[in-house]
């Protein structure tokens, strides 16, 4: 797992599921880095009196429930070096859903998956109708079919069992 | 009748003769009963043979007297009616003759005919009763087999049937299982949406969530 830069484990934001969230993550902070270099330049060394620009809420989640100081000139290459790290090497889970996602749910799903099975986890979601309901997940090594159609697809036993009693019944 | 009107046609003739024969004997008695005077009579031969002559002629007239023309004309009819007859019965005899031969030859016929017919014909029956056993029994056995081998068949049959059953009943069950589950899922596919499914999916990850950790930890 990957540190924070004050030795803790990194921890992403609800908002941040994806790889692509964390591409963009990434790139925003590149931005935010060079803005800051080029206000450090202009002023001459000093780090003082830096002009924040506007930043989106995952990079400011990011940076808050992490404690990061993005003035620190340290602390933001030690973000920036980990979450590339993490872009190529943070264990991603397939979610696929029957309908499509909404944001709410979304960080419900993936505040669970970061709690309960790995914090810096990262979800890529797909979509198939054909599932009906519930959510096929396939992990690095396994598939897990959560969905409807497993769920009925296994209890067909019940209505065979259920005709059977009918045949007898008639017969 | 007949018979006696050919006795007295013979005797006539029988009694001609007997009178020719005798005047031929007399007239030989007659010159054999002068011998002694044979010297005498040479000198008379001329007059003997004029006498001999004037006999032949006689006797010659005599016999064109008794059998003159009228009268052999009557024996050749009556003899030619006479043979006729006698042609007529022996016809009707040899037809008679004929007749039972040819009757008798009928009834030996008939009779090898028939010892021959019945002789061919037992040999013909007990070929006939053998032939008719071998096709019976010919017949008993294809019926026998033909027994067996509907019986076979009825019992593969049987079988196929109960399989193919079994095999219907299975894929009516599979089928209808799968039909239901289609309607169930064209029924509720588009009624879930995320929010109403969230409690389920968590549940379920919940339920799976010891293997899931393991996964990732590996």
């Amino acid at each position: 797992m990957t540190q924070a830069p004050q030795g803790k484990l990194l921890t992403f934001p609800p908002a941040l599921i994806g790889r692509t969230d964390l591409s963009h993550l990434l790139r925003e902070l590149e931005t935010l880095d060079n803005d800051l270099e080029s206000q450090k330049a202009r002023n001459r060394g000093k780090t003082q009196g830096y002009h924040l620009p506007n930043m989106s809420q995952a990079l400011t989640d990011l940076l808050e429930i992490n404690k990061i100081d993005v003035a620190d000139d340290q602390a933001r290459m030690n973000i920036r070096t980990e979450l590339r790290k993490l872009k190529d090497h943070a264990p991603v889970i397939h979610m696929t859903f029957a309908t499509d996602t909404d944001p709410e749910s979304m960080e419900k799903i993936v505040e669970w998956i970061r709690k309960e099975l790995h914090p810096q986890a990262l979800v890529s979601v797909g979509l198939q109708p054909a599932l009906v309901g519930g959510v096929y997940v396939r992990t690095p090594n396994h598939v897990h079919d959560l969905s409807i159609r497993a769920h009925m697809k296994d209890s067909r036993g019940i209505i065979v069992q259920a005709l059977d009693a009918l045949a007898k019944g008639i017969a | 009748m007949t018979i006696w009107w050919l006795i007295s046609i013979i005797g006539s003739l029988a009694a001609v003769l007997a009178g020719f024969i005798w005047v031929a004997v007399k007239l030989s008695s007659v010159q054999s009963s002068d011998p002694g005077k044979k010297k005498k009579k040479d000198g008379k031969d001329a007059s003997v043979n004029d006498l001999d002559k004037a006999y032949s002629d006689l006797a010659e007239e005599d016999v064109n007297h008794l059998f003159n023309k009228e009268f052999r004309e009557e024996l050749r009819n009556r003899g030619r009616l006479r043979f006729e007859k006698i042609v007529d019965e022996n016809a009707m005899f040899l037809k008679q003759d004929l007749d039972l031969t040819i009757s008798q030859l009928n009834e030996y016929m008939k009779q090898q005919i028939s010892s021959k017919l019945d002789s061919e014909f037992t040999v013909y029956s007990k070929a006939m009763k053998e032939a008719q056993e071998l096709t019976l029994g010919a017949l008993q056995k294809t019926a026998q087999e033909l027994e067996q081998q509907r019986a076979e068949l009825s019992e593969a049959m049987k079988k196929s049937m109960t399989l193919h059953e079994a095999q219907m009943l299975k894929g009516f069950e599979t089928n209808m299982a799968q039909i239901v589950e289609s309607y169930v899922m064209q029924s509720l596919g588009e009624q879930f949406d995320m929010r109403s499914q969230l409690p389920y999916i968590m549940a379920q990850m919940e339920a799976h969530k010891k293997e899931m950790m393991e996964d990732m930890l590996l």
